[in-house]
C-alpha cells in the first residue's frame, strides 16, 4: 500500500506550470472555432451559383424550344400565376424562420375561399366576403399557432391534422361542387390592371414589402429569427417564445386568406380542390429555393417570392416545352432535393 | 495487494483542434480495488475515460491491461478487452424493456431470430448478481433513476468485465439507491474487478474507494491511497494553488453579515425535487455574492430555478420595487435579471446572428417608434454605446457573433444584459474558456457594475476568479446553502468549506 502522495511522473511538469493553463474557448465547447464566416459564405455562394445555373439553363432551353415563353402576354401570365404561390410562400417564410412548418396553408386557403364565396353568393357584398376569407385564414392559422406554441404540439402533425380537417370541411360544405356566381364587382376590382400591372402582382409586391418590414424592423420579427436560431438561448434572452411562435402561424394563415381572395377572383369561383396536395410542396420548395432554411433562423421574405417565381417558371417552361406533367414533377422534386441538400450543408443542420 | 497495477495508462495525450485536453496523463488501477478519479470541470477525466472506453482516440501514450499493451479504438474493442463503461444514466433506450436494454449491443439470436427467453434468463441472472429483482419485461422509461442505473450496470457486467468505469453514478440517486450501488461496487471488488469511480462528491470516495487519482488541466497531478489523505487534500489538488489573488474593486468586509445595502432579492425555502433543498438567500444592492460549490452541487440549477428556466416545487421570492419587497414568481423575475449562462454557445448566443441583434434582443421593445417599428438610429446608438463601453473588438455591429473570439463573445452576452439596465445579474462561469486578459476584463466589468449599485450573484469553478470579485460567499453543496462566509475568507477556508461535507458519516462505517 502506498502511504504517501506520489506524484505520477508529473512532478516536473507540475512545477513548471503551477497555475491553471487557460484553455481556449474551443476546448470547452467541444467544437472548434468552426462557425467561421468563410465556410458559411461559401455555401451561400454555392446556392446562388446553383440558382443562377439552373435558372439560365431553364431560360436557355425555353429560348431554344419554346420561344413563345418570352411573349409579354405569357410573362404577365407567369407573374399572375406566381403571385398565388408567392403570397403563400411569404406566409410560410414566417413559420419556417421560426423553425416550424405549416402544411395546412393550401387547405386553409381553399376553406377560406369557400366560406367567403358561400357568403357572397347570398350576401352579394364582395368587401365583407373578402374580409371573411382573410379572417377565416387568420383564425385557422391562430388555431395552429396555439396548438404549436402553447400546447407544445409538433408543427408537422398539428398542421397535417388541420389540413385534413379544413379539407374535409370544405368538401362537406361544397359537396365537391365549385361555388360559382360570385358578384361581378368582386372579379372586376381584383382582375383590374392599373398601368397594365395586374392587381395580384401589385398585391404581391406590397405584401413582400410589408413582410420584409415585419421581419426586419419589428421586435417580433427579430425575435422570430432568434427563436429559429436557438430556442433555448431565446428563452434565456427573455423572448416570449409562445406569443412570437403563435404569431408566425397567424401570419401564415393571413397569407392563406389573402391568397384565397385573389385566387377566387381569378377563378371566379371557389372550390375544395383549389388547394390540392401538390401546392404544399410548391410552397416549401419556393421557400427553400429562396434561401429560407428548413432548420429555421435564416431567410428573407423576398427570397420566398423569388423562389416562387423560380418554381413557377420551371413548371410553366416545362409545360410550354411539351414536357409531360409527370416528368415536370420529377424535375421539380430533384431540384428541391438539391436545394435541401445545400441547406443541410450550410451547417445549420443538427 | 497486487504489486503490479492491473490497468496502467501511461503518458496519454489528446488534443482537440487547437487545444491539448490530455497532457501525458497517467492512471493505475488494481484488481479488487476502487479508484476514485477526481478533477474539477475540464480537468480531462472524462476524456481520459473516453479513451479507456474506446470512445475517443489518444494521440500518444500506452494502455496496459494485466501487463499486456492493448489497443482500444472503439467501444467494441474496449469491451473485448474487458473494459465496461457505466455511463452517467440515460444511455438507455427508454421505450425498450430491461432485458432488451441489457442486450442492446448484442441481441442473442437463435436460427436468425431473436431469442427472448435467453435474453430474459440472462438478464434475470445478471440482476440477481446485483441484488435486484427487477422484472425484465418492464420498459425502462417506467423505472426510477436508481433502477435505471442498475440496468446500466447489468449491461456493463454482461461481458464479465475486468475494468468497470462508473461516471458520476450517484448524481441522481436517492440515499437508499446509493447504499445499494455501494453494495454492488463492493460485490464487484470481491469478484476482483478493477473499478474506476468518477464523482464530484468527495465524501463518496472515502466510503467506497481504496485509492484516489486527481487530475487538473489535462494532467494527472497525484495518486494515493484514500486512508492517507483528507478531503481537504483532495480539494486542494483539484483546484490547484490559489496564491497572488489580486482583488478588483473594494476590500471585502470581515464578516458574513448580509445587512449592508437594501435588499434586492430575498428567497425563502426554495426547493426543486432532487436538485435544490430549502434554499434561503438575500441579495443586497452593490454587492457581488460568490456562489461557491463544486460541480454538481446545484449552482447552475439554483440560478436557473430563480428565474423560472426550471420549475420549482416550493419557495417564495421577494423582489424590491420602489423600496418595497413584493412577492414575485420566478418567471416574472426573469424580466428583471440578466443571466450570463455557463454554456455560452449553447444557450447564451445566437451564433449566426449579428453582434447587433445579439446585444439588442431583450432591449428591442424600448427601441421602437409609434408604429412599433425598430428605429435604426436608436438601435445603432445602443449597440455602438455598448460596444464602446465593453470594448468589443470586431469588424462591426453586423459581424456574426460566432466569428468573434471567446472573450468578445462573452462581452456581447454581458453587453446584452447591461443594455437592459438591470439591478441584478447572474453570472454563471463568466470567465470559462477565456484567456487571462479577457478574464480580467470581464471581472472588471462586473465590479464596475456593482460599484454603480448593481447586484451580482456569481458562480465560478475558478476559485481565483471568484475571490477576485466576491464581497461574500454562499457555499452550496447537494442543493443546499451550507455556509455563508465573509469576503475576507481565505482560499484554504473556501476549499475546506466544500470538502467538509457533514454527510460523510452517512457512508462511512
Amino acid at each position: 500500500m502506498i502511504r504517501t502522495w506520489t506524484l505520477l511522473r508529473m512532478n516536473g511538469l507540475l512545477k513548471s506550470h503551477p497555475s491553471a493553463v487557460p484553455l481556449p474557448d474551443a476546448a470547452l465547447d467541444g467544437r472548434g472555432g468552426d462557425v467561421g464566416a468563410p465556410s458559411l459564405s461559401r455555401i451561400v455562394d454555392a446556392r446562388l451559383i446553383a440558382s443562377a445555373l439552373v435558372f439560365s439553363l431553364v431560360l436557355g432551353l425555353l429560348a431554344a424550344f419554346a420561344p413563345s415563353f418570352f411573349r409579354l402576354n405569357n410573362l404577365v401570365n407567369i407573374l399572375v400565376q406566381t403571385s398565388t404561390l408567392a403570397i403563400l410562400a411569404i406566409g410560410m417564410s414566417f413559420v419556417m424562420i421560426g423553425g416550424g412548418i405549416d402544411l395546412s396553408m393550401p387547405a386553409n386557403m381553399a376553406m377560406s375561399a369557400v366560406l367567403g364565396a358561400l357568403y357572397m353568393r347570398v350576401g352579394h357584398d364582395p368587401v365583407t366576403g373578402s374580409a371573411i376569407m382573410i379572417v377565416s385564414g387568420a383564425t385557422i392559422g391562430a388555431l395552429n399557432g396555439v396548438a404549436v406554441a402553447y400546447l407544445r404540439m409538433i408543427p408537422f402533425v398539428v398542421t397535417l391534422a388541420t389540413m385534413t380537417v379544413a379539407k374535409g370541411a370544405c368538401i362537406w360544405l361544397t359537396n365537391s361542387v365549385s361555388i360559382a356566381g360570385l358578384p361581378e364587382s368582386f372579379g372586376d376590382v381584383l382582375l383590374a390592371r392599373p398601368l397594365g400591372i395586374p392587381v395580384a402582382v401589385l398585391a404581391t409586391i406590397a405584401l413582400t414589402l410589408l413582410a420584409s418590414t415585419a421581419l426586419s424592423f419589428t421586435v417580433i420579427g427579430r425575435w422570430l429569427y432568434a427563436i429559429g436560431v436557438n430556442e433555448r438561448a431565446a428563452r434565456v434572452a427573455r423572448v416570449p417564445i409562445e406569443r412570437v411562435t403563435a404569431m408566425s402561424y397567424v401570419a401564415a394563415g393571413l397569407s392563406a386568406g389573402v391568397t384565397a381572395v385573389l385566387l377566387a377572383a381569378r377563378l371566379d369561383s371557389a372550390s375544395a380542390n383549389m388547394g390540392n396536395d401538390g401546392v404544399v410542396l410548391d410552397i416549401v420548395s419556393a421557400c427553400v429555393v429562396g434561401g429560407i432554411s428548413i432548420y429555421g433562423g435564416i431567410g428573407r421574405a423576398y427570397g420566398a417570392v423569388l423562389g416562387a417565381l423560380f418554381i413557377t417558371i420551371v413548371s410553366n417552361g416545362l409545360n410550354l416545352m411539351g414536357v409531360s406533367f409527370y416528368l415536370s414533377l420529377i424535375v421539380k422534386g430533384i431540384v428541391i432535393i438539391g436545394y435541401v441538400a445545400l441547406d443541410g450543408l450550410s451547417g445549420k443542420a443538427p | 495487494m497486487t504489486a503490479e497495477p492491473f490497468l496502467r495508462m501511461d503518458g496519454v495525450s489528446k488534443r482537440y483542434p487547437g487545444v491539448v485536453v490530455l497532457h501525458e496523463a497517467s492512471l493505475e488501477a488494481y484488481r479488487g480495488e476502487a479508484m476514485a478519479l477526481m478533477g474539477a470541470n475540464g480537468a480531462g477525466k472524462s476524456t481520459l475515460m473516453n479513451v479507456l472506453g474506446g470512445l475517443a482516440t489518444k494521440e500518444s501514450g500506452a494502455i496496459f491491461i494485466d501487463g499486456q499493451p492493448v489497443s482500444l479504438r472503439s467501444p467494441r474493442e474496449a469491451a473485448a478487452n474487458g473494459v465496461a463503461f457505466v455511463h452517467q444514466e440515460l444511455s438507455l433506450l427508454p421505450t425498450m424493456t430491461v432485458a432488451e436494454n441489457v442486450h442492446a449491443d448484442e441481441f442473442p439470436v437463435r436460427g436468425g431470430l431473436l431469442a427472448p427467453e435467453i435474453m430474459r434468463r440472462r438478464t434475470t441472472e445478471l440482476l440477481a448478481r446485483l441484488g435486484s429483482k427487477l422484472p425484465t419485461d418492464i420498459r425502462v422509461e417506467n423505472l426510477s433513476a436508481g433502477d435505471r442505473q442498475i440496468v446500466e450496470i447489468a449491461r456493463a457486467l454482461r461481458r464479465r468485465p475486468r475494468v468497470v468505469i462508473f461516471d458520476e453514478p450517484t448524481s441522481s440517486l436517492t440515499a437508499w439507491e446509493k447504499t445499494r450501488l455501494f453494495e454492488v461496487i463492493a460485490g464487484l471488488k470481491r469478484d476482483r474487478a478493477a473499478i474506476i469511480y468518477i464523482t464530484h462528491f468527495i465524501d463518496e470516495i472515502f466510503a467506497t474507494c481504496e485509492r484516489v487519482t486527481v487530475m487538473r488541466n489535462g494532467r494527472t497531478v497525484a495518486s494515493a491511497a484514500t486512508d492517507t489523505v483528507t478531503s481537504r487534500d483532495v480539494v486542494h489538488l483539484m483546484l490547484g494553488e490559489t496564491d497572488n489573488i489580486v482583488r478588483l474593486g473594494k476590500t471585502p468586509a470581515g464578516d458574513a453579515a448580509d445587512d449592508g445595502g437594501d435588499v434586492v432579492l430575498q428567497v425563502k425555502d426554495l426547493s426543486r425535487a432532487n436538485v435544490l433543498k430549502n434554499v434561503d438567500l438575500t441579495l443586497r444592492t452593490g454587492e457581488i455574492v460568490g456562489l461557491w460549490g463544486l460541480l454538481g452541487s446545484g449552482r447552475t440549477e439554483l440560478l436557473r430555478a430563480l428565474i423560472g428556466l426550471d420549475a420549482i416545487d416550493q419557495g417564495e421570492l421577494c423582489w424590491s420595487r420602489n423600496g418595497e419587497l413584493l412577492s414575485i414568481t420566478p418567471r416574472e423575475l426573469r424580466r428583471f435579471v440578466g443571466f450570463v449562462t455557463e454554456d455560452r454557445r449553447g444557450d447564451g448566443l445566437f451564433l449566426p446572428l449579428s453582434v447587433e441583434t445579439n446585444i439588442a434582443l431583450p432591449s428591442l421593445p424600448a427601441l421602437t417608434n409609434w408604429l412599433r417599428l425598430i428605429v435604426g438610429k436608436k438601435l445603432a446608438r445602443l449597440v455602438h454605446g455598448m460596444m464602446e463601453r465593453l470594448r468589443i473588438k470586431g469588424s462591426g455591429p453586423k459581424q456574426p457573433v460566432g466569428t468573434l473570439s471567446g472573450g468578445n463573445q462573452q462581452k456581447v452576452v454581458l453587453a446584452r444584459w447591461l443594455a437592459t439596465n438591470p439591478r441584478l445579474l447572474f453570472l454563471d462561469e463568466p470567465t470559462r474558456g477565456l484567456d487571462v486578459s479577457a478574464k480580467t476584463e470581464i471581472l472588471k466589468l462586473a465590479v464596475e457594475f456593482a460599484l454603480a449599485g448593481g447586484t451580482i450573484l456569481i458562480v465560478s469553478s475558478a476559485l481565483e476568479d471568484l475571490m477576485r470579485v466576491s464581497d461574500r460567499y454562499l457555499v452550496i453543496s447537494r442543493g443546499s446553502i451550507v455556509a455563508k462566509l465573509p469576503g475576507a475568507t481565505t482560499a484554504d477556508e473556501l476549499k475546506h468549506a466544500v470538502s467538509d461535507d457533514s454527510s460523510r458519516s452517512e457512508f462511512r462505517p
